[in-house]
């Protein structure tokens, strides 16, 4: 093995990597600190609205007195739409397990699906034995079923 | 109907594709000018 | 795979330094992939009874959260497993890179649900447990990602990384299951045991899936060179480094050590 003679080892400043305090080393760490903030909201969010995201309408009548005022959702099928009242407000029935709710919406149109039969999330209060609504929410299920102007109709198709 | 949310939806997804196979292929491109020919081998 | 970097010129012009054979078989088979899902998907495809044409952004959204959450962020937990246990470069790598690709499709996968929740739902988005934990996946990829570049020792950085990418895999399983444990709008399984797709809806989704598994694939050859030959530009400056080091020391020149 030969001796290396006199060979200069120490590191050079050319590629010295930023600094603590320099500017490659400030955006690692506001980068973090964003990612950091965003990882905490999005954790809270999940906390506090995901884990319960609704009752059903059952549930609802049942925590009726320990819910007061309080806003949260509810779920149901629509079974009865009563059209608009003077005010404007959007009435309909939804049911869950064989308990009903009258719902008095007023608020944003709910989606082109909102329809009978459809199960809804609605967001709101009770006000006595009706729920206000501010936001219907449709629920999708799984089937996807093919918009098919020549297939024959469910009803006829059911119908004897 | 609600074509309005599906054609922005195609032009992200294919659009996004799109930028980010141009991204990596310019710094590819820019990478291997820093590598001799002969070292220009891949692991796989 | 046993390929190598020097290929011939007509692809470098096109597709640059990191194609190769492989990557133009799967490139070509991702473009006739793309070539045939796009008009299954917007024009012969039929609308959905209720979602109508909204259905058309599910024949992209479930490919990407497939390749996305399971496929790319799949490969960053086995190549970090693997890591760990024999600092291999090349899984190193290539957890890195499926990473990168995971965060892209994973942007795809909130982005088109969003705009099929505002048609359907009637709100863009909304604290589902489901759509919460993707977006607690992305954050923790884009951590990642973060954790990437900083300027660490390479080893430790690697090493860091390689924790990272096991635990957020870990965050997918919550995800997965989100749907059954906590209630929620977001709506389950499409592909079950009972599954609900009228035949052409079928056909074009398995398709779409088809296509972004191949698009999946070509880009994690190129992005993993990519990493490879940034790797190389680096070790290549530091050798460089050392030989105009020994250039410097007379005794060491003309010597042939």
């Amino acid at each position: 093995m030969t001796e290396i003679p006199d060979l200069d080892l120490t590191p050079r400043d050319e590629d010295p990597g930023p600094a603590p305090g320099s500017r490659g080393s400030v955006r690692n760490k506001l980068i973090g600190g964003v990612i950091a903030a965003a990882l905490i909201f999005v954790v809270y969010q999940g906390l506090t609205n995901a884990r319960v995201f609704f009752l059903n309408v059952d549930e609802a009548i049942v925590q009726r007195d320990d819910l007061g005022d309080r806003t949260f959702r509810m779920q149901g099928t629509v079974v009865s739409e009563e059209g608009n009242s003077a005010n404007g407000a959007l009435l309909f029935t939804v049911a869950y397990n064989d308990a009903t709710a009258e719902i008095r919406h007023l608020g944003p149109e709910p989606s082109d699906l909102f329809d009978l039969g459809e199960p809804v999330v609605v967001e709101g209060r009770w006000n006595g034995d009706v729920f206000e609504s501010d936001q219907i929410l449709v629920k999708h299920d799984e089937s996807y079923v093919e918009d098919n102007p020549n297939r024959v109709d469910y009803e006829l198709e059911d119908a004897p | 109907m609600h074509w309005e949310f599906v054609i922005p939806g195609y032009l992200i997804v294919f659009g996004g594709i799109g930028a980010y196979t141009w991204t990596v292929l310019s710094r590819a491109r820019s990478a291997a000018a820093r590598v001799p020919e002969d070292r220009r081998t891949f692991l796989d | 795979m046993s390929s190598t970097g020097t290929t011939t010129n007509g692809s470098r012009a096109f597709a640059g330094p990191t194609a190769s054979k492989a990557t133009r078989v799967v490139g070509l088979m991702a473009l006739a992939g793309i070539a045939l899902l796009l008009p299954l998907a917007l024009l012969w495809s039929p609308p959905e009874i209720d979602q109508a044409d909204a259905v058309r952004l599910f024949y992209v959204h479930v490919p990407s959260a497939t390749v996305a959450l399971y496929l790319a962020f799949g490969v960053t937990c086995l190549g970090s497993l693997i890591y760990l246990r024999n600092q291999s470069v090349f899984w190193d790598l290539m957890a890195h890179a499926s990473a990168e690709i995971g965060v892209v499709f994973c942007g795809f996968v909130l982005i088109t649900g969003m705009l099929w929740g505002r048609p359907t739902w009637g709100v863009y988005w909304e604290w589902d447990p489901r759509i919460t934990s993707t977006a607690i996946t992305l954050i923790l990829y884009l951590g990642y990602l973060a954790l990437r570049r900083m300027d660490l020792d390479p080893t430790v950085r690697s090493k860091r990384a390689a924790f990272l990418g096991i635990i957020s895999f870990c965050n997918l399983f919550i995800i997965k299951y989100s749907v059954e444990w906590w209630r929620g709008l977001h709506q389950g399984q499409t592909i079950g045991i009972d599954t609900q797709l009228d035949g052409l809806m079928l056909f074009t989704f398995a398709w779409g899936m088809v296509t972004f598994v191949l698009i999946f694939a070509w880009l994690l050859m190129h992005r993993f060179r990519l990493g490879w030959l940034e790797l190389q530009a680096t070790t290549t400056s530091l050798d460089d480094a050392i030989a105009a080091r020994r250039a410097e020391s007379p005794q060491l020149t003309g010597e042939g050590l």
